[in-house]
Parts: C-alpha cells; structure tokens; sequence
C-alpha cells in the first residue's frame, strides 16, 4: 500500500507539467487565442466524466445480476468521481464559451444534453446521500444508472446531430495533439486515484458492518 | 395453475382499473392537479394570441410530467398494504408482465388526464388547435408512453427508499428531459412556434426512447425484484 502515497506525489508534480503543456508549450491557437488553452482541460475532463458513468453503468449492472455489495460500492464511487469530472467540465466550459461566444451558457445541442447528464448522476448521488442504505435502495440506484449512463449517446451525437456549434472532431496540431493526450493521461491517474480511495473507504465500511453484525450475532448466540 | 404473458398482463390491468373506478382517488387528484396547473400557466404566461401560443407546448409537456409524477408515485400504493406486493412478485406470474400491466395502468390514467388538460389548456389559453390536434395528441401519447416506461420500474423500487416521495421526481425527470425537449419542439413545429415543418424527426426521437427503456426495464425487472 505503499504504492498510493507515491503516485499520488508523482501526479500531483505531473499535474503541473501538462498544465505547463497546456499553457506554455502550445503555441498559440489563431482565432480564439489564449482562451482555447481551457481546451486540454476540458475535453480531457469530458471524457473522464462519461467514463466514470460507463464504469457505474457496468457495476450497476453487474449489481443488479449477482448482488454483491461492493459491486454496488463501486457504482457509487464511480459516478462520484465522474460527477467530480462534470463539475470541472461545467465549470471551464462556461469559462471558455464567455471568452468564444460572449455568453456563459448557451442552450446549445451538446451543453444541453450534457446538463442534463449531469443532473441525472447528481440525482442519483442525492439518492445515495438522503435515501438510505437498503438493499431496496442499492437497487433503485442501479436501475438509476442503468437507465442514465447511455444517455451519454446523446451527448455525443448532439453536435452533429443537432446542428450544434460546440467543437466537434477538430482537427489538431501535433502539439496540441501532446498536450492534450499528456493531460488525459494524467487526469486519468487521478480519476483512478480517487476512485482506488474512495472505493477502499466504502469497502472497509461494508467490512466493518459485517464483522459488527457478526458481532452481534455472537452476542446473542 | 400458471397464466400466459399476456393474461397475466391483462388481469393485473383489469385489477388496478377496476380498483382505480371504484375508489377514483387517483384519478380525480390528477385531473384536479392538472387543471391547477393549467390555472397557474394562464395567470403565469397568458398574454396576446402569439405568445400563448409560444407558450403553449411547454405547458402542456410540464403538465404532463406534474400529472404523470403523480400516477407513477403511487403506482404500487395498493400493493404496499398488507406486503401484497410480496405476494404478487412471488406469485408465479411472470414479473415482467406485472410490470407492462403497471406501466399500461399508468398510461391509461395519464390518457385520460391528458384527454382532459388539452382542449381545457387549449381554451384557458386561447390557442387554436384545428387542424392539428392528432399531431399533438399522437406527440403527447409518445411521451406518455416515455414518462410511464422510465417512471414506472423506478417507482417500484423507489418504495424502499428514505424520501421516497421527494427523490422519485428528483431522479425521473432529468432521465425524461429527452421526451421533454422532443416534445416541445416537436409540439412547437406542429402549432407553428418552433422553425421546421416536420415534427417527424422528434417524433423518432420519443419512438426510439419508448422503444430504449421500454424493453430495458422490461428486460431489468426480474432482476430487479428478486429477493
């Protein structure tokens, strides 16, 4: 376990070399100048947040077939870390449409469905803090997840689909195709680092509630 | 004694009508609900012909979605006394054909519902529907189908939730908003409101999505009530 402490530290020095990338190797973009350099952040960030949903469609799934708690555990923990990634997403999105539109928000194909992503995973967190702990409840959130996650779909045909003006496919430079990659790659690491922590906690809790029962059990046996 | 799919589906359907006619207690608070709702979209939006007409689509898709949240929540209210729900899962009757009679159940009362808020929207608001009321009843109808499929599987599970009541709209309407948005465009493009002359590629949309989650939860539920 001594592996964690050690990438943690290595990501937290990475993080400021692709933000170097991001910022200072990338030559400047020509029609939207320095605010495109929110780009490395945000895609990256995207793609992180969808996986995060996927991850928690799969153990949902794998939840609703065979009913092993840490199955369940794990959905929770990744939508967390997915919701987390949304938030960065939502947040440097409007960042950068002020600088390229002139407005924060657009009701716009892609940041529509991507809301309402967002909201759904919120929802389903809310569910996990406020609903209790049941069996019942551990089911009602995996069909939750189950039912969501593909609406990722529509955040990503909304572009071409409908017209939107969001980038789509843009074509890049061989710099920004590094910086870009070197970011995801890093912000992977992280996404991993706090899914492998927040997992463990939830694992030890249920852990911790099996010995107590079986404590309890003792007890009155 | 075991029953067919489709007998199955039809007597637990039979059952919950027949429940509903007597007692009409669902029915009448949605009707009522959604005349309300009409009440509060006039005094909030009613302005000159052009606007209500504007205006119109999005109410009728949010008094669809208030309304239908109440149907959906209370779809396994009659099951929950006396654990009959338990009963009914254990019974051998396929789960899944208790779930499409639930999701029927929910469909004809929202129908009916709907049925009612229409030309009453229609009238409170001013809007001319000539011409155009099949395109919009067939849209509403899809979306129905939309909300009740997505609703009704989480409303089953959401009984054993804390805050029950207060989660289920929380979680159902976000999944809806793509029959919503369908919806209101589609809707908009019928009544003139929204560019476009073909409501067509919306109303794909809402088939595709009935289609989507119908089976999925169809698909789901076994695994769903098991245990």
């Amino acid at each position: 376990m001594k592996a964690f402490p050690l990438f943690a530290g290595l990501a937290a020095l990475g993080m400021l070399a692709v933000h170097y990338l991001a910022f200072v190797y990338v030559p400047m973009e020509v029609t939207m100048g320095a605010s495109q350099r929110i780009f490395y952040i945000h895609l990256p960030s995207a793609w992180l947040c969808y996986l995060g949903f996927v991850i928690s469609f799969v153990a949902s799934l794998g939840y609703l077939i065979n009913r092993k708690a840490r199955w369940d555990a794990a959905a929770v923990t990744a939508a967390e870390v997915g919701l987390i990634f949304g938030v960065v997403v939502l947040v440097t999105g409007p960042l950068w449409a002020k600088a390229a539109w002139g407005v924060w928000w657009k009701w716009e194909p892609r940041l529509t469905t991507m809301a309402i992503l967002f909201m759904i995973f919120s929802g389903y967190r809310l569910l996990r803090a406020f609903g209790g702990d049941g069996p019942g409840v551990r089911v009602f959130a995996a069909v939750l997840a189950v039912f969501g996650a593909p609406q990722i779909y529509f955040v990503h045909i909304a572009v071409s689909r409908w017209q939107g003006d969001h980038p789509n496919n843009v074509v890049m430079e061989p710099e920004m195709r590094v910086a870009l990659y070197s970011n995801l790659g890093l912000m992977m690491i992280v996404f991993f680092l706090l899914l492998r922590l927040r997992y463990r906690v939830r694992r030890d809790a249920l852990t911790v509630s099996a010995l107590k029962r079986r404590l309890a059990r003792m007890g009155a046996g | 004694m075991t029953t067919g799919f489709l007998a199955t589906v039809r007597l637990v359907l039979a059952k919950d009508l027949r429940t509903e006619l007597r007692s009409k207690e669902l029915l009448a608070t949605m009707l009522l609900f959604g005349t309300v709702l009409t009440f509060i979209f006039a005094f909030g939006f009613v302005n000159d012909p052009a606007t209500n007409r504007k205006v119109m689509p999005g109410a009728l898709w949010a008094a669809l979605l208030f309304t239908g949240t109440l149907g959906v929540g209370r779809t396994f209210a009659r099951e929950a006394d006396a654990d009959a729900f338990t009963a009914l899962v254990l019974s051998p009757a396929d789960r899944a054909a208790v779930l499409l009679a639930k999701i029927l159940g929910n469909l004809v009362l929202q129908v009916v519902v709907l049925a009612f808020v229409l030309p009453l929207m229609a009238v409170m608001l001013r809007v001319d529907l000539e011409g155009v009321v099949g395109l919009v009843a067939l849209q509403l109808f899809l979306g129905a189908v939309g909300f009740a499929v997505v609703g009704t599987p989480l409303a089953v599970m959401a009984v054993s939730a804390r805050f029950a009541e207060v989660l289920l709209p929380v979680v159902v309407f976000p999944l809806v908003v793509p029959v919503l948005i369908a919806g209101v465009k589609g809707t908009g493009v019928v009544l003139g409101t929204v560019i476009g002359d073909d409501p067509s590629p919306w109303i794909s949309i809402m088939l595709a999505f009935d289609a989507f989650y119908g089976v999925a939860g169809l698909l789901l539920f076994d695994r769903m009530v098991s245990e």
